[in-house]
This record gives C-alpha cells, sequence and structure tokens, in this order.
C-alpha cells in the first residue's frame, strides 16, 4: 500500500505529468515496471544489494536523487532522463542493463512511464550504516596523527647496565615485563654484524682481527671508532640508499604495459647514495625529491642535484601505452600519491581516491587536495602521444661548459631546421607508387621470397606497392628476403634496393648479390635516406645474363635494428643516362643527415635527467566521483592531509604547491613523517619496527610497541637535524643494539639481537667479495652506453630483453630493470619493483636452494674463492676459507666434515665445491 | 635491507616454490600440512579442479573465428560509423570506418551447429565440446593495459594474477609442485606482472618454464640441473648437510635454520623428480602426433599443450600456455596483413585440438577447464582502411571446454557488425568471477588483506555467470 507521503509525491508528479492515465499510472508501475526493475535493475541498484554508481531505483528518493552523476530520471522527459538514455544504448559510455540491451518494448514502457511522470509508489528504505573512517577531531587523538611527545625518564634497577637514554627506555620496559637483556654479544659477532649492517658487506678476515684486539683494550672505544669508520665509508651510502631506493620503486625501466627505458635513472640512484654519504639531512632530501626544480641553487652542480631528485616522482610503472591519456595522467598521480603516502606518511592515500577513506580520517577532498599539487605538475611530456613520454630535463653544466655545449646546441639546431626542410622538399616524392610506374625491372616485395617470419607494414609512407616488409627486430640471422629476377637480355644492370627509411632501422643491412661473375656483399644503412628518388639505394652495377641465375638476398644477420625491405629494381646501364630530376633534394637530405651525425657525435652532449617539470597554468582540481576520471565533481583548493595539519595553508597561485607539500612533509607540525622515517630506520637495525606495519601508520596497521619510545627517537631526530648517520650512530652504540642473539627476551623487547638473513643484495655482494671479485667502482651508469640509447625508440626494450647481467659491481649499480630481474634478486626476495616496498618478503623455498646448489654464479664465486690461499696447508686453508665467508674458524664438526670431503689429496675443484657450499650453509646466509 | 622473517613465518613458508617434492613420512607429512600451498577447502563444491589458459597475445578475430556475422560480408568495403574506441579515447572523436569481411568462411559444425570458420579447422571438430561465449568485453585498448586486465582484473594498479589467486584461494593439489605455472611467458606487455603475486605471499607467483622466444623443447624449471657429475653433486650435498647440522646443533631451537636446511633437502629430491615430469620422451608416437609434435608449424606449441596437460595430471592448479612473443605487437596483432592470421592458426589449431581429445581420452576434461582467447578481440572494419584490424575491448569470443561448463553452446551476442557485444553481456570480470565459482571459489570472500583493507581479483564488480554451467 502506498503510504502517504508517497500519494503526497504522486499528486505533486501528476501536476507535471499532462498525459497521466486517471489511476496516477500506479497500475502501469506494477504491472509493467515494478517487475522490469526488479528483473534487470535491482541487483546493482539497491539498497539490498548493491548501491552501483551511486544509484539506487528501489525508491521513488534513489532514482530522484540520482547517483553520482545526478537524478536518473527527469519526470515528463524520457531524453533528459539519463535512465532512459542508458537502456536505449545509443551512448557507448553509458549502456544499462550491462548484461545487454533490453528488449524494445521493455524499453518503450520505461519511455512510457517516465514521459507519465514517473509514477512511484515505492518510498526509501532505511540504508544500512556507510562505514566511514574517523572524522578528523577524533582522529587527530589516534596516536600516528597526535602531536609528538617526548618520552618521560623511566627507572631502571639495573642502573649499570644502560649506556645511552635509549638503553634505559628499553632496560625499563624489560624490567617491567620481567625479561633480561641478553649478555653483550662477543666481538667476532659484533663486527660482521656491525659491517653487514653499516655498509652491506662482511669484514675481511683482517678487519675482524683489528677489530677483536682492539675491543680487547677497549670495548666501547674499539666499536665507537669502528662505527666512525664505517659511516664515513663510501660503502655506507651504497648500502643505506638501497632502503630509501625500495621506497621510491626505484626501477630504471617501466614495467607496466609497454615496458620503456628509464635509461637516465641511474643518475637518481646515484643521487640517493652520493645523499646518503654526505649526510644531506631527511628534510632536505625530502625537499628536494618533491619540489628539486623550485628550490634555490647556489651553482649548476646543485641545480643539477636538485632536477635529477625529482625522478622520485617519474619512476613508478607508469602504463605509457594506456590510451586514454587523461586517464593516464590520474593514473600517474595516484601513483605518486600512493608512494608519497606509503614511503612518507604511513598512509594508505590511495585509499580516498574513489570515496572518503574507510578506516583513516583522510576524506576524499583531501585526496584531491593534494592531487591538485600533482595535477599542476608535468610528469608525462605532453597527452597525446600514443605511448606517452616522461620529461626530460636538460642538466645544466658549469659556466665555460655550459657556454661551449650552448653554441654547440645552437649549431646543431640550425642543421637541424635545415634538414627538416630539406626533408619537406624530399616528401614530395614519398608518396606510395606502384612497382608498374617505375622503370627497368621492379620486383616488389610481394614477389620476393620470405625466409622467416617478416612483417607487412604501411605505416611509414614512401613504399611501393602496398607496404614493405620488416624483421620485426626479431629472430635476427634467421630471416630472409630473396629477389629472383627474370633477365630479358644479358647484360650489365644497375641493382637498387627499396627500403623504408627511419632512424629506428639498421645501419648495416647486408645484401648479397649472385651475378654472372660472382658474388658481392654489399651494406646498407637503412637509417638514412635512400639516395635515388628518397626510394632507393644503387647496390653497384653487375652483369647478368638472360635467364641466368642471378639473385639478390636481403639479410637480418648481424643487425640490431629493424630490418626493412621495399622492392629491388633493376635498371639496364644503357638506360641510365638521364639522371632522375630528385636526386638532389635527396642527396641533400643524405649529405645533411650525415653532417648532423657527425657533430652529434663529435661535440659535447647535453645530459638530461627523468625529472617533473611544473604544468603551464597551476590550478584546483575537482573531485573525481568514484574515482572516475570523467566524472567530476566539487573543485578543491590545493592542500594537505587535514588531520596532520594545524592551520589551512596558503599555496602560491603561481606554483603547483610542491615546495608548499614539502615543507608540510617535513614540518614540525605534522607527526607522520618523523615517526615514519624513524621506525624504518629501526626497522632496519634491529629486524622489526617498533610499529611494526612499516608503511601503514593508520588505523589499520599495528600500533606501536612502546609508543614513547618511538616518539623520544622521532623528538631527537629532529632535534638533531635529520641527520641518518647520526641516527644511526646513536642506535648502533647503544648496548641494546649489541647483545647476543642467544638468550630468553622476547625478540620484540628489543634487548635481545635478532638473527636475520641476509637480503639478495647482501648474499651476491658477499659472494663476489669472498671470491675476491667484487668491483668496488663508485657511482655511475651501469647499462652500457646509456646515453647513447633512444629510450622512446621500441628497440629500446631488447636492452632490457637481451641483458645480459655480467658485472660484478655492487648490487645496488646491478640494474634494476621491472621485467627482467637478476635471477638471483628474483629468487631472493626481491623481485617487485613496482610499488613502494618498506619491508620485502621472506621467503625460504626450494629454488633458493636449487640457485645455490646449482647456479653457474655461484660455482664461479666458489671456483675464484679458491685461488686466493691455495698455498696453504689444508687446516689453515680451511680456516682461511671460513673467516673470509663466515667471519669465524671452522668448528670442529665442521673442520672433520670438511677434512673428510677433501681427503689426502685435493684438487682444485674439491676446493671450489667446499667453498661453495661455505655459500649455501645456513651461516653464510645468517647474521648473527 | 634485512627481511625479518619469524620462525613461524619460516616453518610457514618452508615448503613452498616447488614444494615438498618426494616427501614421505609422517614428519614430512605434518610440514606439508602447514603448507601455505596445501590443498584448501573451497567456498561451495568445485565443478572444476584446474585450469588450463592457453593465452592467444595480440588479440584473435573473433569475426574471423567464432562469430559469424553476414553483415559484415554484405557490406564489405562500405564506409560506416562505428565509433572507434581507441580515437574516441584519443581524441573523443571517431571518423567512418572500411567494413571488412571475414577472410575465413564460416559453416556449422557438430550437432549443435556450432559456427566456426575455417580458421581453425582442427577446433571446430570439436564444436559439440566447445562452450563459445561471443559476448565478452574487456578494459584496456592497448596490449600492456588489456593483457594485464586479462591476468590482474586491473590496467594500472600492482595487483596479483589469477593464477596467484587460484593458488592462494585453492592451494596446489599436489604439494610437491608449484599450483600455478606459466610456460613460455612473454617479457613483453606486462611481463612478469601476468604471473606475479603482487602483494600475495611469494609462494602464490606463478612458476615459468621456458620464456617466449625460446623453444618450447629448451625450457624447463631454472637450476634444476645440477653443474657437477651425479656422485659428485652427492658428496658435495652430503658435506653440505653435515655444515648445515653441525650449524643447526650450534644455534639450538632456531627453526629458521631447520627450514633452510629443509628447503635443501626438497631442492635435492627435486632433481630427481622434477626433470621426468618435463621430459616428454615418454609420450606415446601416437599422443606425439595427436599435437602436431615433430611437424613444423604445431611442434612448439604442441610441446607445451602436451606439457601442460602432464603437468595438470600432476595436479597443477593453473596452467598457462603463452601463444605469444616479447614484441609491441604480439603474435596475432595483425593490424595489417589480416592473411598472417592464418599462420598462427596453423600453429595452434592441431595442437589445442589435440589436446581437448587427450583430456577427453584420460576423462581429465570432466574436471579441467580449458580456457581459450586473447586478451580482447579484433575490430570488424579495416585500420587505417588497410589490410587487417584493430584492437576491440568492446566486443570478442573466447571459449571454455570442459570443467562443467555446458558444452557445444553459444553464449551472448554481439551486433550485427561484430563490433559491441550486446547480449548476455559478459565481461572479463564477471569471466574472472565465473572461473573461479567453478572451482569452488566465491571471488567476494576470496580476499586478502593489504595496506589495511581486503583485496580481490574483480575489485568490486563481478558477476558469476551461471547460465554458462552445464
Amino acid at each position: 500500500m502506498p503510504t502517504l507521503r508517497s500519494i503526497c509525491l504522486l499528486f505533486l508528479t501528476i501536476g507535471v505529468a499532462s498525459a497521466a492515465p486517471t489511476d496516477g499510472g500506479i497500475a502501469f508501475f506494477e504491472t509493467e515496471i515494478r517487475p522490469l526493475l526488479s528483473e534487470h535493475c535491482l541487483d546493482c541498484h539497491s539498497t539490498a544489494k548493491k548501491t552501483r554508481g551511486g544509484l539506487n531505483l528501489d525508491s521513488r528518493e534513489g532514482w530522484a536523487a540520482g547517483g553520482d552523476s545526478g537524478p536518473a530520471i527527469v519526470p515528463g522527459q524520457p531524453d533528459a532522463s539519463p535512465l532512459i538514455r542508458a537502456v536505449r544504448y545509443h551512448d557507448l559510455t553509458l549502456q544499462m542493463p550491462e548484461e545487454g540491451k533490453l528488449p524494445e518494448p521493455k524499453i518503450a514502457a520505461l519511455e512510457n512511464w517516465v514521459r507519465m511522470g514517473a509514477p512511484d509508489p515505492r518510498t526509501a528504505v532505511t540504508a544500512g550504516k556507510k562505514q566511514t573512517g574517523l572524522g578528523l577531531s577524533e582522529g587527530r587523538k589516534f596516536w600516528s596523527y597526535a602531536p609528538i611527545r617526548p618520552a618521560t625518564p623511566r627507572a631502571v634497577q639495573d642502573p649499570a647496565w644502560p649506556r645511552t637514554d635509549l638503553d634505559r627506555l628499553l632496560l625499563a620496559s624489560a624490567e617491567k615485563a620481567g625479561f633480561r637483556p641478553a649478555r653483550d654479544a662477543p666481538p667476532e659477532i659484533l663486527v660482521r654484524r656491525l659491517y653487514l649492517n653499516l655498509i652491506g658487506l662482511p669484514p675481511s678476515p683482517a678487519q675482524i682481527d683489528r677489530f677483536v684486539k682492539a675491543s680487547r683494550l677497549d670495548p666501547k672505544a674499539a666499536v665507537a671508532s669502528l662505527v666512525d669508520e664505517l659511516l664515513a665509508s663510501r660503502h655506507f651510502g651504497e648500502h643505506w640508499a638501497r632502503l630509501w631506493l625500495d621506497m621510491a620503486r626505484f626501477a630504471e625501466s617501466s614495467g607496466g604495459g609497454r615496458t620503456l627505458l628509464f635509461k637516465d635513472a641511474w643518475r637518481y640512484r646515484d643521487y640517493v647514495i652520493e645523499s646518503v654519504n654526505n649526510d644531506v639531512t631527511w628534510d632536505q632530501f625530502i625537499r628536494e625529491q618533491i619540489a628539486g626544480d623550485l628550490l634555490p641553487a647556489a651553482s649548476p652542480d646543485e641545480k643539477r642535484r636538485h632536477i635529477v631528485a625529482t625522478a622520485f616522482l617519474a619512476l613508478g610503472p607508469t602504463n605509457y601505452e594506456e590510451q586514454d591519456k587523461q586517464q593516464l595522467r590520474f593514473d600517474v598521480i595516484d601513483e605518486q600519491l600512493e608512494t608519497i603516502g606509503r614511503a612518507l606518511l604511513g598512509q594508505t592515500l590511495g585509499c580516498a581516491r574513489c570515496h572518503d577513506h574507510k578506516f583513516d580520517p583522510i576524506p576524499q577532498r583531501d585526496y584531491y587536495a593534494l592531487a591538485g599539487i600533482l595535477a599542476s605538475t608535468r610528469t608525462l611530456f605532453n597527452y597525446t602521444d600514443n605511448v606517452a613520454r616522461w620529461v626530460d630535463t636538460p642538466l645544466p653544466l658549469d659556466g665555460p661548459r655550459e657556454a661551449e655545449l650552448k653554441a654547440h646546441e645552437a649549431k646543431v639546431d640550425e642543421l637541424r631546421k635545415r634538414l627538416q626542410k630539406a626533408k619537406t622538399d624530399l616528401a614530395k616524392f614519398a608518396q606510395p607508387v606502384a612497382a608498374k610506374d617505375l622503370p627497368g625491372i621492379v620486383i616488389d616485395d610481394t614477389e620476393a621470397k620470405a625466409v622467416g617470419e617478416w612483417r607487412r607494414s604501411n605505416s611509414l609512407p614512401g613504399f611501393i606497392g602496398g607496404g614493405y616488409l620488416h624483421d620485426d627486430n626479431q629472430g635476427k640471422g634467421a630471416k630472409t628476403i630473396t629477389f629472383t629476377p627474370v633477365f630479358p637480355k644479358m647484360g650489365r644492370y644497375e641493382v637498387r634496393l627499396a627500403y623504408n627509411h627511419h632512424p629506428s632501422r639498421a645501419n648495416r643491412v647486408r645484401v648479397t648479390i649472385l651475378h654472372a661473375d660472382g658474388e658481392e656483399t654489399v651494406f646498407v644503412d637503412q637509417t638514412l635516406v635512400p639516395a635515388v628518388d628518397g626510394r632507393f639505394v644503387s647496390l653497384g652495377t653487375y652483369r647478368f645474363e638472360k635467364d641466368g641465375a642471378g639473385f639478390i638476398l636481403v639479410s637480418n644477420a648481424e643487425t640490431e635494428a629493424i630490418v626493412t625491405v621495399d622492392a629491388l629494381q633493376l635498371l639496364p646501364e644503357e638506360s641510365l643516362e638521364t639522371p632522375l630530376k630528385n636526386n638532389d633534394a635527396a642527396m641533400l637530405v643524405r649529405r645533411l643527415e650525415s653532417e648532423l651525425k657527425q657533430l652529434q657525435s663529435t661535440g659535447p652532449v647535453r645530459q638530461v635527467a627523468m625529472s617533473v617539470l611544473e604544468a603551464e597554468t597551476p590550478s584546483e582540481t575537482q573531485i573525481r566521483i568514484r574515482g572516475v576520471e570523467k566524472n567530476r565533481g566539487a573543485t578543491v583548493p590545493r592542500g594537505f592531509l587535514q588531520v596532520a595539519s594545524k592551520a589551512p595553508v596558503q599555496i602560491s597561485p603561481a606554483e603547483s604547491g610542491r615546495r608548499e607539500l614539502a615543507d608540510w612533509i617535513v614540518s614540525p607540525e605534522n607527526p607522520l613523517t618523523a615517526r615514519v622515517l624513524v621506525n624504518r630506520v629501526w626497522a632496519w637495525l634491529f629486524g622489526s619496527g617498533i610499529v611494526r606495519t612499516v608503511d601503514n601508520f593508520g588505523t589499520t596497521g599495528e600500533k606501536p610497541s612502546d609508543p614513547e619510545l618511538l616518539d623520544h627517537l622521532a623528538v631527537r631526530f629532529i632535534e638533531e637535524g635529520w641527520s641518518l648517520k647520526h641516527f644511526v650512530r646513536q642506535i648502533v652504540l647503544s648496548r641494546a643494539w649489541q647483545t647476543s642473539a642467544e638468550g630468553t627476551a622476547p625478540a620484540e623487547s628489543f634487548v635481545r639481537a635478532q638473527r636475520r638473513r641476509l637480503d639478495a643484495e647482501q648474499l651476491r655482494d658477499a659472494m663476489l667479495l669472498t671470491g675476491g671479485r667484487l668491483e668496488l667502482s663508485y657511482l655511475g651508469p651501469n647499462i652500457k652506453r646509456a646515453d647513447e640509447i633512444d629510450a622512446n625508440n621500441t628497440s629500446a626494450q631488447n636492452v632490457e630483453y637481451g641483458y645480459v647481467y655480467s658485472d660484478a659491481r655492487r648490487s645496488v649499480y646491478t640494474p634494476a630493470f621491472r621485467n627482467n630481474r637478476l635471477e638471483l634478486f628474483a629468487v631472493f626476495d626481491f623481485a617487485d619493483i613496482n610499488a613502494s616496498i618498506g619491508k620485502r618478503h621472506a621467503s625460504t623455498v626450494a629454488p633458493q636452494a636449487l640457485f645455490l646448489l646449482n647456479h653457474p654464479f655461484v660455482q664461479d664465486q666458489a671456483r675464484a674463492a679458491t685461488e686466493i690461499s691455495q698455498d696453504l696447508p689444508t687446516s689453515e686453508r680451511l680456516d682461511s676459507a671460513f673467516l673470509r665467508a663466515l667471519g669465524r674458524t671452522p668448528s670442529p664438526k665442521e673442520r672433520s666434515a670438511c677434512e673428510r670431503f677433501l681427503g689426502t689429496q685435493p684438487t682444485a675443484e674439491d676446493w671450489a665445491q667446499v667453498h661453495q657450499m661455505l655459500f649455501a650453509c645456513i651461516d653464510f646466509r645468517y647474521v648473527d | 635491507m634485512f627481511s625479518p622473517c619469524t620462525r613461524r613465518d619460516s616453518l610457514r613458508t618452508v615448503a613452498c616454490g616447488f614444494g615438498a617434492l618426494a616427501l614421505s613420512g609422517l614428519a614430512a607429512q605434518a610440514q606439508a600440512r602447514q603448507s601455505p600451498l596445501a590443498s584448501k577447502t573451497p567456498h561451495h563444491p568445485a565443478r572444476a579442479k584446474r585450469i588450463i589458459f592457453l593465452f592467444m597475445s595480440g588479440g584473435v578475430s573473433h569475426v574471423d573465428s567464432f562469430d559469424y556475422k553476414p553483415r559484415l560480408i554484405r557490406e564489405d568495403g562500405k564506409m560506416r560509423q562505428f565509433g572507434d574506441l581507441r580515437s574516441l579515447a584519443k581524441t573523443g572523436k571517431s571518423p567512418e570506418m572500411r567494413v571488412m569481411k571475414p577472410l575465413w568462411d564460416f559453416q556449422q559444425h557438430g550437432q549443435s551447429g556450432l559456427w566456426a570458420s575455417g580458421l581453425f579447422p582442427e577446433m571446430a571438430k570439436h564444436a559439440d565440446d566447445l562452450c563459445v561465449i561471443r559476448s565478452m568485453h574487456t578494459e584496456g585498448i592497448a596490449h600492456g593495459p588489456a593483457t594485464l586486465f586479462l591476468h590482474t582484473g586491473t590496467t594500472t594498479f600492482i595487483r596479483p594474477s589469477m593464477g596467484a589467486w587460484i593458488n592462494y584461494g585453492l592451494g596446489s593439489e599436489n604439494e610437491n609442485l608449484p599450483g600455478f605455472i606459466s610456460l613460455g611467458p612473454a617479457l613483453g606487455n606486462g611481463g612478469p606482472r601476468n604471473y606475479g603475486n603482487a602483494f600475495l605471499p611469494a609462494v602464490y607467483q606463478g612458476t615459468p618454464i621456458g620464456r617466449a622466444g625460446i623453444p618450447a623443447k629448451d625450457s624447463t624449471i631454472r637450476n634444476l640441473r645440477p653443474l657437477r657429475s651425479e656422485p659428485q653433486a652427492r658428496r658435495q650435498f652430503q658435506l653440505l648437510r653435515e655444515l648445515n647440522d653441525a650449524q643447526i646443533q650450534a644455534k639450538p631451537g632456531e627453526t629458521e635454520f631447520e627450514a633452510v636446511a629443509e628447503s635443501y633437502e626438497l631442492a635435492w629430491r627435486m632433481q630427481s623428480a622434477a626433470p621426468e615430469l618435463l621430459d616428454l620422451r615418454g609420450e606415446s608416437p601416437a599422443t606425439l602426433s595427436l599435437y602436431g609434435i615433430g611437424e613444423t608449424p604445431t611442434d612448439n606449441f604442441g610441446r607445451q599443450c602436451l606439457l601442460a596437460r602432464r603437468l595438470c595430471e600432476a595436479g597443477v592448479r593453473f596452467i598457462q600456455v603463452n601463444y605469444a612473443d616479447n614484441s609491441n605487437n604480439p603474435a596475432w596483432d595483425q593490424h595489417s596483413n589480416l592473411p598472417k592470421h592464418g599462420d598462427h592458426a596453423k600453429a595452434v589449431d592441431k595442437p589445442v585440438a589435440g589436446l581437448l581429445e587427450d583430456l577427453k581420452q584420460r576423462g581429465l576434461l570432466e574436471d579441467t577447464i580449458v580456457w581459450w582467447g586473447g586478451e580482447f578481440g579484433r575490430t570488424p572494419y579495416a585500420e587505417k582502411n588497410g589490410t587487417g584490424r584493430d584492437h576491440n575491448p568492446a566486443g570478442f569470443s573466447i571459449w571454455l571446454a570442459g570443467g562443467g561448463f555446458k558444452r557445444g553452446t553459444t553464449f551472448g551476442e554481439t551486433d550485427d557488425y561484430g563490433h559491441h557485444a550486446t547480449v548476455d553481456k559478459v565481461h572479463m570480470h564477471d569471466l574472472h568471477a565465473t572461473l573461479l565459482h567453478a572451482l569452488g571459489l566465491d571471488h567476494e570472500r576470496l580476499t586478502y588483506r593489504h595496506a589495511g583493507r581486503n583485496f580481490r581479483l574483480t575489485d568490486v564488480y563481478g558477476k558469476v555467470v551461471t547460465d554458462l554451467f552445464a
């Protein structure tokens, strides 16, 4: 039965619906519309089931209020009603029901119903309570959003134990919980722990010896002096950079759909290593990465660093191939926010892209306030390319070198312009032409014999016939095209090959001509415009017999780029007197091209860096309703997370707001950043965080095991100027950090060390170091000729796909390709570099065992290790091998096992096997 | 960075990766019971136990294979307004396009009268086994996004692949083997993300065997072969055992150490057991020829299909067979030169039909779902008015066979041109939901908590298409 209220509404509706039948259309609704809605619509649009697009069709209020895009029905006006538009299925972007178009009579019934004013007796059912997150004021009381407070001093029962205020806090908690701290770790254990934690490499026997001896004299002084030495070592940056690079999801290719090579990403990696080594304070380090391009720089060198730092925003696994570029733009922004949120704030910001955060005090408008800042920033070069590109920023040089470079660039520019004009002139000849319209004997590619898979294309102009063939830059050496002309008479013919030129083509294509006097091989550079008509290049003049066995064979062997074949032309020598008219234009292009090549290869090169830019006009952005890019809601002023800010912010209308964003991230009023960072460093050194969910400081994360301790560290970190080295020193000099892993106190008490496994990088570096093969070159690219790669050329992917990992540099320099990982990394839990990772997976799997047992890399390092102390007698040689690999001499059991294995006359190969098993054994893979 | 790992973690993860091949004895069984790959009870009774996915990378033309549209023949060469999705995404506009008729003749096949073209004559002989869905639609207009969507349910975000979800949901039928294997996956178009675990524990990731571009006969599980002769390898392994024993005894109670030692034992047993599984030499000549092994166009894909059957018998849950390459315009991507489809068809047609026949003969088709298809279809009009077709995510066909799906059935329709799915539309999310359902998994309940919330393969979408079930 209709309620009183719905009847009132009904009368109102009748007022506007002139064509309404006398019963108000209720009968029509009941017989035609109610069953239809129930069958086709309510599964997805009702309070009882789902509310897709925010729309409920189970009551008048539901469709009147409508969904994300406004009211679904305009009573009396079918053409103006989105619901009718959807069921008509004419609009590609709005088609309902999703399963398929309704039969016409049902569509007509709905139209009729709307036309009569959409009579609907149903009233709204009370909707279930929607899950919403904490409000802002409640949120500010939650531990992570509340202001950081200094810890109150704690009393301890054993005042002799603590060495630092940190020890005092930890001991007090431990005593309260009834635990005794573990005993101090012996120097033999501590030395390996210090080396591996601070520089990522195990100590050499000499380094162990030195430390152990110094410890006997003065243990505290020995540790302090070793810590200082290690913090000052450039290896400290190489090891600790890795930790930030995980946060920054550092990679050297995009992965994503079509993976592109980030050829300049190494500059960012180097920037991070240097920043750590120079102890750039972390507030500055963060500012540079978010807004480096906007910061004042005192020198070109500083400017370079600032530009390179912004690669942080550009290194995501971007799907450059996405065809809807506005969608792509917002996907990039989302990825940037997610990364900033996770890495720096410990927040799951992505949850607020589509709606208010369901758990945390982050309204959707905060997300779009932040998004506005990044929407006012350019991360994509443009929004029109088929495959989008990132922004490369030229890097400035110091005074005189910059002037020299500028002069050179002007020359190149000038030459480019002339070349462009010459090409335009030549383009007149670039229309497709039929083979029959050309003089002489012309054989199109369709009549040639193809071996291997050749692809047909017509995407670049200037071809003969219907297109040209290309080898797809694959199957090198396995593909050929053979032309077998029939010669009408004996004589000398000029042989000309037509190919499709482009900078992406191979520059040394082998062509073999079998003629009456023998065989000739010539090479064709397909990056150049062909000299004749812009179509053909001459392969020389040769004698052929009438109906003889001559042929011309094009091969893709030994090429590194795309090989194309379009046609072959043979001109009797006697017909060659009249030169073709447009030769000049083609020759000019060729000449200018080679001049340009020459100039570019000899002059100084402008280095570029992956980076971001300011958008031309910074502006606010709109809320995207349900995260759908095209579904725009209210405009939101740019800003930050309200729950972690005190006052509303002022963002310069002339800038994107990244500078202000960076300032806010590191400002003392933002309680998140310092807490998140100190917890990360703590976790890296202790094996687990005070907040164990290191990336999630929201309400769904774990709470700190000791909130006061966390705040104490954060306060110290800020007070002492955000210095990483200072902070690390403070922790490793604590007595708690130097405890033994043996004992009864639980790991979470942090008064007993945790035994931990080496990560993938430490494992690889340690094997290389033990074998004496680790190459210690500092900084610089690792992908050969990275500067020369045109990253936007599709063949650049082959650099990744075909990459042979053969260098022996430290693992931090190993190319970080997203689609082709170094196998050791993939196997030892360092595979996924697509998202910011605060804590890697830790698995113990059979493939790891297989790798250490059977991979040639491991065997090679083991063989190399045998070369080091081979003159020693077996027993001493064993000592040396154990010391180098495990930092200790063998136990009696280990010694007898090895001696049994080696026998009396061990061969070099026996020793290699011993070394390999030392790499495989448990103690090598762990640090105490 | 040190990756902290508690003892409990390590016990849980010990039997991961390739698992406990040839595990025996009570202790081993107790261990296996805790394995994350141990077989799990599904949400509801399952119709099928496993899936073989035959991935046709690049996008097979549905209007040239399983979606018969006479109108394309009648209007061949005419210019029509189609609403080209690529142009719309890029420019918001769409030019007129030239209708292109199917290049292969269509006929009805089997008792069901299923329409199929001459492109796949061998598959057509199995018409009465197929459940062809002609109303598929998906997301992503380019290969990368669409391929990622097919595998992970999103074009953009970093999410686990479907096989990883299934592995997580069901575990392996045989704890001695990984639950998810991808044969010859490509490096491009999403690459490892297509068989990746994303935020799921690493044990659930797909194990690749071989790689696109490497002949199937040279593909194997990595590092399976010892570098040294058998007696040498054995002696060396014995030394490792003794070292590990000594080190475990020196630090009693460290269960993580025991887990490491156990992982070596598993690896050691795998070395002898796994190669046999991958070795096709024990198959009869009749079986080999059924798959076209030994014949030029079919040898490679035939080997992969036969290996898929062997893995299927061994209890792997999700086996993907990739007909793919590493390029940006993979295999079936005939933007020009559509006749090239014929070459690819020759390479896959007989092996796929052979697989269906073989599974049937062995009674495996009953509880194995075979899923054949690409990331999208192709347009009914010529691209750039040339000789090929562009991508079409708005409407395309795939087929399922076995595993409790209807046989000799077509489901859904596209419009008269085969451009947009119109009747009984099945979104890729719906297909995911349906396949999970067939395996006994509820796509809304198969969730994993990450970054503070629950994630699932179908995000907030997906509908089980129950009409497809027999």
